[in-house]
């Protein structure tokens, strides 16, 4: 069952400390080391790095317009996966 | 740097009583395991002309020229494969294939060897790599200018600048055990 949402998203409280205390250093390139990944991704960390922790290591994850609304856990999977590269190709941002 | 030949699929098995295979395909866009001309197997000694005939269970069927029968399809099932790298398109500026990045030294801005890149990967948030140290520790990196400022495949080295952390804990603080 989805959320209600007269509830509104779920964000841990220290996240948001954190992202204002980025903005506010004007090191917003840094990593922030986060272990919250039930956390809901807001519109003020857009453009904020975040080092997302899968049980192992911290993925960096940029947050971009498009990922509000999602959770950071689904940018850091738990469970790694090699594979083939192939053709696929990667895009230096 | 990227090996000469690269492995795009694997024939997983037959499909149908008329020679087509499925085929579980390795590319971005799995119809393109056809789309680089002729594949070969491992050893390079057999070369097979693939066409696309549709998906199924998330595997491309395929028809292949010669194969007209369910029994020398069934005898393909396992083969690899291959197309040599040089087939790939030319990329726009600032795209990389994975297979070339793979196994580049990483150094730091100074000269400092960090480590070799293991893979690249991206999990919805960007492209990241994956530089593995000598101890054996990885550390993941966002392919962005700023994380890596240079790319030189004629050293075969990238350099790396790894974003500095806003905290350095390594054990989550209180109150953010539960994340």
């Amino acid at each position: 069952m989805a959320r209600s949402v007269w509830k509104g998203p779920f964000v841990d409280g220290f996240m948001l400390k954190k992202a204002e205390a980025a903005h506010q250093s004007g090191r917003s390139k840094s990593v922030i080391k986060i272990w919250s990944r039930r956390s809901t991704i807001l519109p003020q960390f857009v453009g904020l790095t975040f080092g997302v922790y899968n049980g192992r290591k911290f993925i960096p994850v940029l947050v971009t317009e498009n990922m509000i609304g999602h959770k950071f856990g689904e940018f850091a999977p738990s469970r790694t996966y090699y594979g083939h590269q192939a053709d696929k190709k990667a895009k230096r941002a | 740097m990227a090996s000469e030949h690269i492995c795009i699929g694997v024939i997983s098995g037959p499909y149908g009583v008329r020679g087509a295979v499925r085929i579980k395909s390795f590319t971005a866009d799995p119809v393109d395991v056809a789309a680089y001309g002729d594949v070969s197997d491992e050893s390079g000694k057999r070369h097979f002309t693939l066409t696309v005939t549709g998906t199924a269970k998330g595997a491309v069927r395929a028809l292949i020229k010669g194969i007209n029968d369910r029994d020398a399809a069934e005898a393909l099932k396992g083969v690899k494969l291959f197309v040599p790298r040089t087939v790939l398109p030319v990329l726009a500026e600032e795209e990389y294939y994975y297979c070339d990045l793979v196994g580049l030294d990483a150094v730091l801005a100074d000269g400092t060897p960090l480590g070799v890149i293991k893979a690249v990967q991206n999990y919805g948030a960007g492209d990241m790599i994956e530089i593995e140290e000598k101890g054996g520790n990885a550390i993941i990196i966002p392919f962005t200018r700023d994380a890596v400022p240079e790319v030189d495949f004629a050293g075969s080295r990238i350099v790396v600048t790894p974003p500095e952390e806003l905290e350095g804990e390594t054990e989550p603080p209180e109150g953010e055990e539960n994340g």
